[in-house]
């Protein structure tokens, strides 16, 4: 047999199956490391969410001239809130309750300058809400209106309005102490109740003025007058919030919402689209290589036309005429894997040790499915090359 | 094994005039194996194609070829394969050497694959065919004569039961024909196997079981 292949792989190209070799490693290197690479982004993205769990994400409408002359509704109906619910990254769905009377707030304090300001509420049920508070409750015996604000006013007030305007910034604690007057008005002169109110929270979730559930559906039912109207906003929780469905769902009903809660869906979704512009590239890489070894091979059989049908006749079965190439091409199949499979790895080395400097936890190893990927690929590539090549050699035969 | 052609003819003898054929004209050809069959005929007359149909690297033909009553045409890959390792051999009238081995190499090419002579019996026949000091050489550097012998040699490096030799000493002076046909025949007779040889002419010195004209 040794003959044999000292008779045919005397007709190889070497640049050709070089350069195919070259390609298809380039090809697969490519390939294998964006494979590798999404999954560690996608993994260290998800441990991220891990440490924040479920993420809310409060809807609204986007606001347009048609609301501003009141031609469309900014509220969801019910139709709309049981879509948003159906969703499958909707875990909870939750709409916003609103007061429908009006409500203001004023200072009696000799301690601070005494304030008067209209007012809205808006209320979710508790399991929403990130404030804590052993004062977040509400009776209509005790009257005592529990009042969360978001975060932010009492920044915009302290580093904001308050240096500008010569007045004292106020810490959490003591806001916390301003008893706050709250005139609930029903329909009618004079049909009106003060209660007191505090502050007993602040929200990094919610950027709403929020009294207590229980407390907004009584006072409505008490004061309310105003048409009923579709919530404005609704919360939303998924416990996946990097699934680029979310922000493809919002997107396409024209909903929207703050934009950083969704960063990780969005970051996926650029990350899938430079993934698979990596695969379309790598696949293409690879398509070509492949022809390029189909090609090499067929010129190489082609060259060697007149051995093959001088072994033919001498007994020699095309299956063992084209044993050489198979022999050869199994070479080449196995290089490819081994050095795509140590470049990738030693990418994946370098970028997981870049990556630590930056804090982040990303695997120096390879997944297993690149592995897979890289095997079933070349197996691929093998077995068809394989089949071309026998028939190739069939034909010369007799 | 048996040969038997029923009413064969290559097609391309079909526009030529066969009369007097003793192998075209006849209703059934039989060749015995043990018996040497010399077929004489001048060019164009169909030697090379009746051994090639016989071998298997001919379609074109009409009638039938029978190898041991089985009809060619069933034959597959694997038993053409078979068949020219084990059953036939055939001395090409082209050589089919490699000219890039060395003719020591071509013979093994041909002897490796089931080890039939071993290396003291090809020197033997290489030094009676006057081959011995050509064997580490180049085929592709040897005269036509040494080539020819280089191919009959190599056709003996196999087990056989019909040699098909196709105007095999057409570049070999009579003299060395002569030894050459000797050693051919001492490996038929070892193997018991039947010899068909093609010529255009001078074959009256050559011992024949059979003589035919095409």
């Amino acid at each position: 047999m040794r003959y044999l292949y000292s008779i045919l792989w005397k007709d190889h190209s070497r640049t050709h199956l070089l350069w195919a070799f070259l390609g298809t490693t380039a090809g697969f290197v490519l390939l294998l490391a964006g494979i590798q690479f999404y999954l560690d982004i996608k993994s260290v993205l998800s441990q991220n969410q891990d440490l924040m769990d479920p993420e809310y994400i409060v809807i609204n409408k986007k606001v347009n001239i048609g609301q501003t002359l009141g031609l469309v509704m900014a509220g969801f109906s019910p139709e709309e809130i049981e879509e948003i619910a159906s969703q499958p990254f909707a875990d909870q769905v939750a709409p916003f309750l609103s007061n429908n009377f009006p409500v203001s707030g004023y200072t009696e304090n000799e301690r601070f300058p005494d304030f008067y300001t209209d007012l809205f509420f808006e209320a979710i049920p508790d399991e929403y809400i990130d404030v804590k508070s052993e004062d977040w409750n509400w009776s209509p015996e005790s009257g005592n209106i529990p009042i969360i604000i978001p975060q932010d006013y009492l920044n915009l007030y302290n580093f904001g309005f308050a240096p500008s305007q010569g007045l004292p910034q106020i810490p959490k604690g003591v806001i916390s102490m301003i008893n706050i007057n709250i005139r609930l008005k029903g329909q009618g002169r004079g049909n009106y109740d003060d209660y007191p109110g505090r502050i007993v929270g602040f929200s990094n979730r919610i950027h709403s003025i929020l009294v207590p559930h229980d407390f907004l559906i009584w006072a409505n039912e008490k004061y309310g007058y105003f048409k009923k109207t579709d919530p404005s906003q609704v919360i939303l929780v998924s416990k996946d919030p990097t699934d680029p469905a979310i922000i493809k769902f919002l997107e396409e009903k024209g909903y929207d919402t703050i934009r950083e809660k969704l960063k990780s869906s969005r970051m996926n979704i650029i990350l899938k689209f430079i993934i698979s512009f990596l695969v379309v590239i790598a696949s293409i890489i690879i398509a070509l290589a492949f022809l390029v070894f189909l090609l090499s091979l067929q010129l190489m059989i082609s060259r060697s036309s007149e051995k093959i049908r001088r072994l033919n006749k001498l007994g020699y079965h095309y299956r063992e005429i084209s044993r050489p190439y198979v022999v050869l091409l199994l070479i080449l199949m196995v290089g490819v894997t081994g050095l795509s499979l140590l470049i990738t790895s030693i990418l994946t080395r370098q970028f997981s040790s870049m990556a630590g400097e930056w804090s982040l936890d990303i695997s120096s190893s390879l997944y297993g499915i690149i592995y897979g990927t890289a095997l079933g690929l070349i197996t691929l590539i093998f077995f068809s090359n394989v089949v071309a090549i026998l028939v190739s050699t069939k034909k010369l035969c007799k | 094994m048996t040969i038997q052609l029923d009413k064969m003819i290559p097609l391309p003898m079909l526009e030529q005039d066969t009369t007097g054929s003793g192998i075209w004209e006849i209703e059934s050809v039989r060749f015995e194996q043990g018996k040497t069959y010399i077929i004489e005929a001048a060019s164009g007359r169909g030697k090379t194609s009746l051994l090639s149909v016989i071998y298997g690297i001919r379609k074109d033909y009409r009638g039938k070829v029978y190898l041991d009553h089985n009809d060619i045409n069933d034959f597959t890959w694997r038993d053409w394969s078979l068949l020219r390792k084990e059953k036939l051999s055939f001395i090409f009238q082209g050589l089919e050497l490699f000219d890039n081995l060395t003719a020591l190499e071509n013979i093994q090419l041909k002897n490796s694959i089931s080890n039939h002579q071993s290396p003291q019996k090809i020197e033997e026949m290489a030094e009676r065919l006057g081959l011995a000091e050509f064997l580490q050489r180049k085929a592709g550097i040897l005269s036509f004569g040494q080539q020819q012998r280089v191919a009959i040699l190599r056709a003996l490096c196999q087990p056989f039961d019909y040699l098909l030799a196709d105007e095999c000493f057409s570049h070999i002076d009579r003299e060395n024909s002569l030894k050459a046909y000797q050693v051919i025949r001492e490996e038929c007779e070892s193997q018991k196997a039947g010899l068909i040889l093609t010529s255009l002419n001078g074959t009256d010195l050559l011992e024949a079981h059979v003589r035919m004209k095409l």
